[in-house]
């Protein structure tokens, strides 16, 4: 069978999607667990004109930059089809929608560092760094 | 662009944020797994191809499925990572949520925010290989075209229902490779398109036309090197050769010199007769010599460098024995060619072991490098040829 990689955007309007890629894991405290839904997780600030970044968590600070992906990563949806205007006979009819590509990241690859002194009262999150 | 900050900006305002200033990275109200997206890491070369759906996967439930361009296949593996992702989608995608301000409890702060879709839990990284063609042969194989074939096709039009046919769009949908890598596997199998089908001719049926078709030309005269292709074909066709089989005979056979003039070629040609001499069995070389020359057509010189990657010789006492073992019959994955190889000798000379690599393409692989991979290189003193055994 065939899976036909389809692309709406075509060349050069592929929307940019980005990430933020943070070294181990973010848990929200016990009574967010189930519903992480519109909870915020830190606040990312760019101090300088610098490509220089730090993220909030809490009472932790990352540092961090952004940075260009040696390759661009697609977003690809899976869709299935159940109509009957699919151009071929896969019983299965799945097809892969470009939605969007990822050409840098904001990485934080170092461990937090403590906030004691400005410590926010409604600090949400905690972030635990795994080695 | 860096002024006009939405207040609920998605990937664009995380991307471009203005020195100074700060963003909210939040989790999206339809934050989840959103296991429907995937994330491809992908080379820019092969990028235009995507965005043109020139791209398509390919393989069997059972099969790991592959990717292919117009051209290259490649094969896909997830990699995973243990960092913690956050995936940010742009705000005219269909992710974008309306702002929500009135529930915030920073009310006063008309941050802007970003908005985590999903944790991304790897990419699906591609590596070029080579295309999986074994299959293409055995698909073929199960219903060649021989010549009963033409005397059913005149009793009654019911040949579609036969099985074991396959259409281009069924080789696509069966084999894991390009539509230029599956081009070239038919051609290299001498396959021909008949009534929309994919099909291998039966050798014997394939050689009774080529043997037509030099009979034809001691009568007619013509040469070797400048044969048109509507006499051959028709010629052909009033001795009871379809067309279509006809024109096959001068592709597998032959060169095309321009839009009407076909040549013969002497490899080919000489290599089918070496086949059929050595089809029933392992012959001496002497007498095979002479029963080659012989069937040869006048004008073409049997030369034995002709048989490289066809025949083997071997010693036996005094006599030099002839045998048939085609380089196209052999597997192509290295594995199983190199132990195909070693069954049939223990110990190969360069030489000898030469052509039936050459063919062999791993894509990052050089033949060096195989050869170390797969094979023992003993070389009893520096000056002596050296000699590849089975690892």
């Amino acid at each position: 069978m065939q899976i036909r990689m389809k692309c709406n955007c075509g060349e050069g309007n592929c929307s940019e999607w980005a990430i933020v890629d943070v070294q181990g894991v973010v848990e929200a405290q016990p009574s967010f667990q189930d519903r992480l839904q519109n909870l915020e997780i830190g606040v990312l600030c760019r101090p300088s004109s610098q490509e220089v970044y730090t993220l909030t968590i809490g009472y932790h600070e990352l540092t961090g930059s952004k940075v260009p992906l040696k390759k661009p990563i697609l977003v690809l949806k899976k869709t299935k089809q159940s109509g009957v205007d699919s151009d071929r006979e896969n019983n299965c009819n799945v097809e892969l929608h470009v939605v969007g590509v990822i050409r840098q990241r904001i990485l934080f690859k170092t461990r937090p560092k403590a906030l004691i002194s400005k410590a926010k009262v409604e600090a949400k999150e905690t972030q635990k760094s795994t080695i | 662009m860096e002024e006009q900050q939405p207040v609920s900006g998605g990937a664009e305002a995380l991307l471009h944020l203005s020195p100074g200033s700060s963003i909210s990275l939040a989790y999206h109200p339809l934050f989840g797994p959103h296991d429907d997206l995937i994330f491809l890491d992908l080379d820019e070369k092969i990028l235009p191809d995507v965005l043109h759906g020139r791209v398509v996967l390919r393989g069997q439930p059972d099969e790991d499925a592959v990717l292919c361009t117009t051209s290259k296949t490649y094969s896909i593996k997830f990699v995973g990572t243990s960092n913690s992702v956050f995936l940010v989608p742009p705000n005219q995608s269909e992710y974008h949520q309306p702002p929500q301000e009135s529930d915030s409890h920073n009310h006063h702060d008309q941050k802007a925010v970003a908005s985590v879709i999903k944790l991304v839990p790897g990419n699906m990284e591609l590596v070029e290989v080579a295309p999986r063609l074994d299959k293409l042969k055995s698909l073929l194989s199960e219903n060649p075209y021989t010549c009963d074939e033409l005397e059913v096709e005149n009793l009654d039009g019911h040949r579609e229902s036969r099985t074991g046919l396959y259409n281009w769009n069924d080789l696509v949908d069966h084999i894991q490779a390009s539509d230029e890598e599956i081009r070239s596997g038919l051609k290299a199998l001498s396959a021909v398109e008949i009534n929309g089908h994919w099909r291998l001719v039966d050798e014997s049926y394939m050689r009774n036309i080529l043997r037509m078709l030099l009979h034809n030309l001691v009568l007619n005269d013509w040469s070797l090197n400048a044969l048109n292709e509507v006499d051959v074909v028709n010629i052909l066709e009033s001795d009871g050769f379809p067309r279509v089989l006809a024109k096959h005979c001068l592709q597998v056979f032959g060169e095309r010199v321009n839009d009407y003039v076909w040549k013969l070629d002497d490899k080919r040609v000489c290599v089918e007769f070496a086949r059929e001499i050595l089809g029933g069995g392992k012959k001496k070389l002497e007498s095979f010599m002479d029963e080659w020359t012989q069937k040869i057509p006048d004008g073409m010189q049997p030369s034995f460098d002709l048989l490289e990657g066809e025949v083997l010789t071997e010693r036996v006492g005094v006599e030099t024995w002839i045998h048939a073992f085609s380089v196209s019959s052999l597997p192509s994955t290295p594995a199983e060619r190199f132990s195909i190889l070693f069954q049939e000798r223990k110990k190969w000379d360069w030489k000898d072991l030469e052509p039936y690599i050459r063919d062999l393409s791993v894509p990052g692989l050089s033949s060096e490098a195989l050869l170390l991979k797969y094979t023992r290189r003993t070389q009893p003193t520096p000056d002596a040829e050296p000699v590849f055994s089975a690892r």
